[in-house]
């Protein structure tokens, strides 16, 4: 009987070795070897702007933090891939997620984040948070904060947002004698204007000067205080009275225009009175050498969107975000990083300089340097009040991100043009589209 | 002897090791085949789930495979080398051979738990191994109470790790999802084959279970045989102890009648002797008496000396019937005064010489050097009417030889009496010989072999 216990032994020996290499697989990471020298933080950008804008500054931003960063910390050294394209950001990070070697700090789209976070991929920043008594959540502007909250938790810190702001033709205005509306405006104004300018100017009996182009139910929806969804994205909320006037205004907006099509190639060509846009869209309007030519026939100016009956002069925000890898081997360095990134002022007031976006930070944006940079790049005439900016920033809605929103608010775009188009009762149509819209969230829950 | 004995017990022991190692190697078989098949399946479920991975960050689809996922990917290449790292352990484990229960009991926990790792490897789409955990404990465990306990937690692991159970608790990616990446009809064929082999290895734990069902049966039939057979060799056992017994009683009955014989002889021989000649002797007094009364005085001496030396013999006999002599003491000092007893009352010439030891016989072998030496001593006087007799006692190849020899009157025709007769039954008994000359004097040989080691 004593080989046997001899053999036991082995093979309790044994046992331990195959769970010991098993587990220093699990932990093992490409790239980060447990010899190296100095400690290498990785991190994933792309090259070109998020607001879809060339404007030839790719890296500068980045390279500026990781010259600070680097200076700070002595042995850490910050390293990127370059040469990746927005539209296939998104692709690669998670193609490196699959294969295990996606950056230990990233951005994060906006429209990502909820995928992201549901499958455990980010970092829970909580107790960086707390840890860091340096850090304080109220230099950022709340809702680009919220934006990096999931499920009542920090997953990620604002990087630029944007606002979404209306653009105004003055010159139409001025033709027609209307004053430009003041910071809080109504639909009523908004209608009134609307109605006021749409007119055949030709003569040739169909019109062609309009109110506005690009106001979408979901504008609507947010002006009238509308949250189209509950918290945990199993529940929609199409039914109500303000989703009932949004899609009655809605209703009253596109019979303005009498069936004609109208495209933002009308508004470039100076006969639509108002165009919603990002503020990043705004800004490059100027700066490209082909805008100026474009858009040299009418003077414009940015003011916030009109308030429904119900709600306040607010729209969505887009917000590009930054998020540290759930597996990273380097958490506090990885923090330091995006604190810097996102939360510094000297990289933040840069966000100005070398991108369309805004900063996340109040005393930013709010600067007195800043005004002057933006005035600077936009010419003379810069029509834009920075508090203006500042508010809609401050006010803007956070949409509450989940797992498939963006399918169901597909569902929901095709059931607003669907109750519009038809003629039956709204109501009835709201709830019934309202109950196959929750069909649909708790199916796609259940996947 | 004895070693062929054991030879043969040992042999028969190891006919019937050969038979139950035959059957209860059925069930060993079986289990190796399910490690196999269950390394195999992981292999290819594993296998399968990192192409499917690879193949969506070829064809540049990682992002829509995401958002589908409940929780990250593990990397790859890791997949199947951890899944078998893991399954390595667990087979090591199940190769592990003890017989305390509670050393049973910590194994199949760890078991459980790496079973639950490779099951987290593989999204649980196949939780099998639990049936090799399940097999183990059923064969391995002793205890009843602990192998049912054992069995019903293994049981009911198996059960919660059910997929469609988990995913509600835990986030977990169903192995269809990986499998996105393949065309429809290949991904059909591919869970297809999964479901083939576990099925294959469920079947294969019905019939591990059949079959050790079958060899614990058999061990039991066995164990009734082999008590039946207990039985009948117990009855056997009484049947000749009751033969036995009738047999001694048999045998104490002969040696009554064998003894009563002996006495009737020794009456017969002594009184009847000495009786005879006094009864002759009287009867010519009788004649003699009125013609010749001198002679009549002699005749009388003469009887009186008959009658005496039959008083002499019948106080020999008296003695020769008790043989406590030998109980008293051993058999040398025995002889030796029996020798000095004779001397006395008979005044004989004895020289003894005794080469060999005479210590440590049996008693049968005791008694009948004894009653040879005794008896010859009694002949020689009786019947040869010896003045000398000599007496030599000698072992060679354990066999002992007793030599008598006496200087009396001998005789051409030898008679057998009752003391030869006797004699030669006793030695017939031992395996002993005896031979007898009446030509010079009276020589007597008797050869015994001698039974060592039983009581030496």
């Amino acid at each position: 009987m004593d080989w046997i216990k001899k053999r036991n032994s082995w093979f309790v020996i044994g046992v331990f070795l195959l769970i010991l290499t098993t587990l220093v697989i699990a932990d093992t990471r490409p790239g980060n070897h447990p010899f190296q020298k100095d400690t290498v933080i990785t991190v994933g950008v792309f090259s070109d702007s998020y607001w879809e804008v060339q404007n030839g500054y790719s890296y500068r931003i980045l390279e500026d933090a990781i010259e600070i960063f680097e200076k700070e910390h002595e042995g850490v050294r910050v390293e990127y891939v370059s040469g990746l394209l927005k539209e296939n950001y998104s692709e690669w990070l998670a193609e490196q997620m699959v294969l295990g070697k996606a950056p230990d700090v990233f951005l994060v789209f906006g429209e990502h984040f909820s995928d992201f976070t549901e499958i455990g991929a980010l970092k829970d920043l909580e107790s960086f948070m707390e840890k860091d008594t340096l850090f304080s959540a109220d230099r950022f502007y709340t809702s680009a904060f919220q934006c990096g909250q999931y499920g009542g938790k920090q997953y990620a810190l604002p990087y630029e947002c944007a606002p979404k702001l209306m653009f105004v033709n003055k010159t139409i205005l001025d033709e027609e004698g209307i004053a430009l509306p003041g910071e809080e405006w109504t639909w009523d104004d908004f209608y009134g204007i609307c109605s006021k300018v749409t007119k055949d100017k030709d003569g040739n009996g169909v019109p062609d000067q309009f109110g506005v182009v690009g106001y979408t139910w979901a504008d609507a929806f947010d002006a009238n205080g509308v949250e189209l969804f509950n918290a945990q994205g199993t529940e929609c909320r199409l039914t109500g009275e303000a989703v009932r006037e949004a899609i009655l205004f809605m209703e009253e907006l596109e019979g303005l225009h009498d069936g004609y099509h109208v495209t933002s190639k009308d508004f470039d060509l100076g006969k639509v009175a108002f165009q919603p846009m990002l503020f990043s869209e705004y800004r490059a309007y100027k700066p490209y050498p082909l805008s100026i030519k474009k858009y040299s026939g009418f003077e414009w100016e940015c003011i916030p969107m009109p308030s429904g009956s119900r709600g306040d002069n607010v729209a969505e925000l887009d917000t590009l975000l930054l998020a540290m890898n759930e597996d990273t081997k380097q958490p506090e360095y990885a923090w330091e990083l995006m604190k810097l990134l996102s939360g510094d002022e000297r990289i933040q007031s840069e966000v100005f300089t070398y991108s369309e976006g805004v900063s996340v930070l109040r005393d930013v944006t709010e600067s007195d340097e800043t005004l002057q940079l933006l005035i600077e790049s936009s010419g003379d005439n810069m029509g834009l009040n920075l508090r203006v900016l500042s508010d809609a920033v401050e006010g803007a809605v956070v949409s509450r991100g989940f797992r498939g929103r963006e399918e169901a608010e597909a569902e929901v775009d095709r059931a607003v043009r669907d109750i519009m188009e038809g003629s039956s009762n709204i109501s009835m149509e709201q709830i019934i589209w309202n109950r196959e819209i929750d069909h649909f969230l708790k199916d796609h829950n259940r996947r | 002897m004895e070693e062929n004995c054991n030879k043969e017990i040992d042999m028969g022991k190891n006919q019937i090791q050969e038979g139950r190692v035959e059957e209860t190697r059925v069930p060993g078989i079986i289990f190796a085949w399910m490690l196999n098949l269950n390394l195999l399946i992981i292999l290819y479920i594993t296998g399968i789930m990192a192409a499917g991975l690879w193949g969506h960050v070829h064809e540049n689809t990682a992002l829509v495979f995401l958002q589908q996922v409940n929780a990250v990917t593990i990397v790859p290449w890791k997949i199947p080398v951890m899944a078998v790292l893991l399954y390595g352990s667990l087979a090591l484990l199940l190769g592990i051979r003890t017989e305390k229960n509670a050393s049973i009991y910590g194994k199949t926990c760890v078991e459980i738990m790496i079973t639950i790792a490779i099951g987290y490897i593989l999204n649980f789409s196949y939780i099998g191994m639990v049936l090799l955990i399940l097999a183990d404990v059923i064969r391995r465990m002793t205890k009843v109470r602990w192998k049912y306990a054992a069995i019903g937690i293994v049981c009911g692991v198996y059960l919660l790790m059910d997929y469609n159970l988990l995913t509600g608790r835990f986030p977990i990616t169903p192995l269809d999802t990986y499998l996105l990446y393949y065309r429809n009809d290949v991904r059909s064929i591919m869970l297809g084959i999964r479901n083939v082999l576990s099925s294959l290895n469920i079947l294969l734990f019905i019939i591990y279970t059949i079959q050790l069902m079958r060899v614990q049966m058999s061990e039991k039939e066995r164990i009734l045989i082999l008590n039946d057979k207990l039985n009948q060799a117990n009855e056997e056992l009484q049947a000749a102890n009751r033969q036995m017994e009738e047999y001694a009683r048999e045998s104490i009955k002969n040696a009554e009648t064998q003894e009563r014989n002996r006495l009737a002889r020794e009456i017969h021989d002594t009184l009847g002797h000495s009786l005879t000649g006094i009864i002759t002797g009287l009867d010519a007094c009788v004649t003699l008496m009125d013609v010749a009364p001198d002679a009549v005085k002699t005749q009388l001496k003469d009887i009186a000396d008959v009658a005496r030396k039959g008083m002499t013999d019948v106080r020999r006999s008296v003695k020769a019937l008790r043989p406590d002599a030998l109980e008293k003491m051993e058999l040398e000092k025995a002889l030796i005064q029996m020798m000095e007893e004779t001397k006395k009352t008979s005044k004989v010439e004895i020289e003894y010489c005794c080469t060999a030891e005479l210590s440590h016989y049996n008693k049968d072998e005791e008694e009948i050097i004894y009653r040879i030496v005794q008896e010859s001593i009694t002949n020689a006087i009786r019947h040869g009417k010896a003045t000398k007799i000599m007496i030599a006692i000698s072992m060679e190849y354990n066999i002992m030889y007793i030599w008598i020899k006496d200087n009396g009157v001998g005789c051409t025709h030898i008679e057998k009496g009752f003391g030869l007769h006797h004699m030669e039954e006793r030695l017939a008994m031992l395996h002993g010989s005896l031979n007898y000359y009446g030509d010079d004097g009276f020589v007597l040989e008797a050869s015994i072999p001698i039974r060592w080691g039983e009581e030496r």
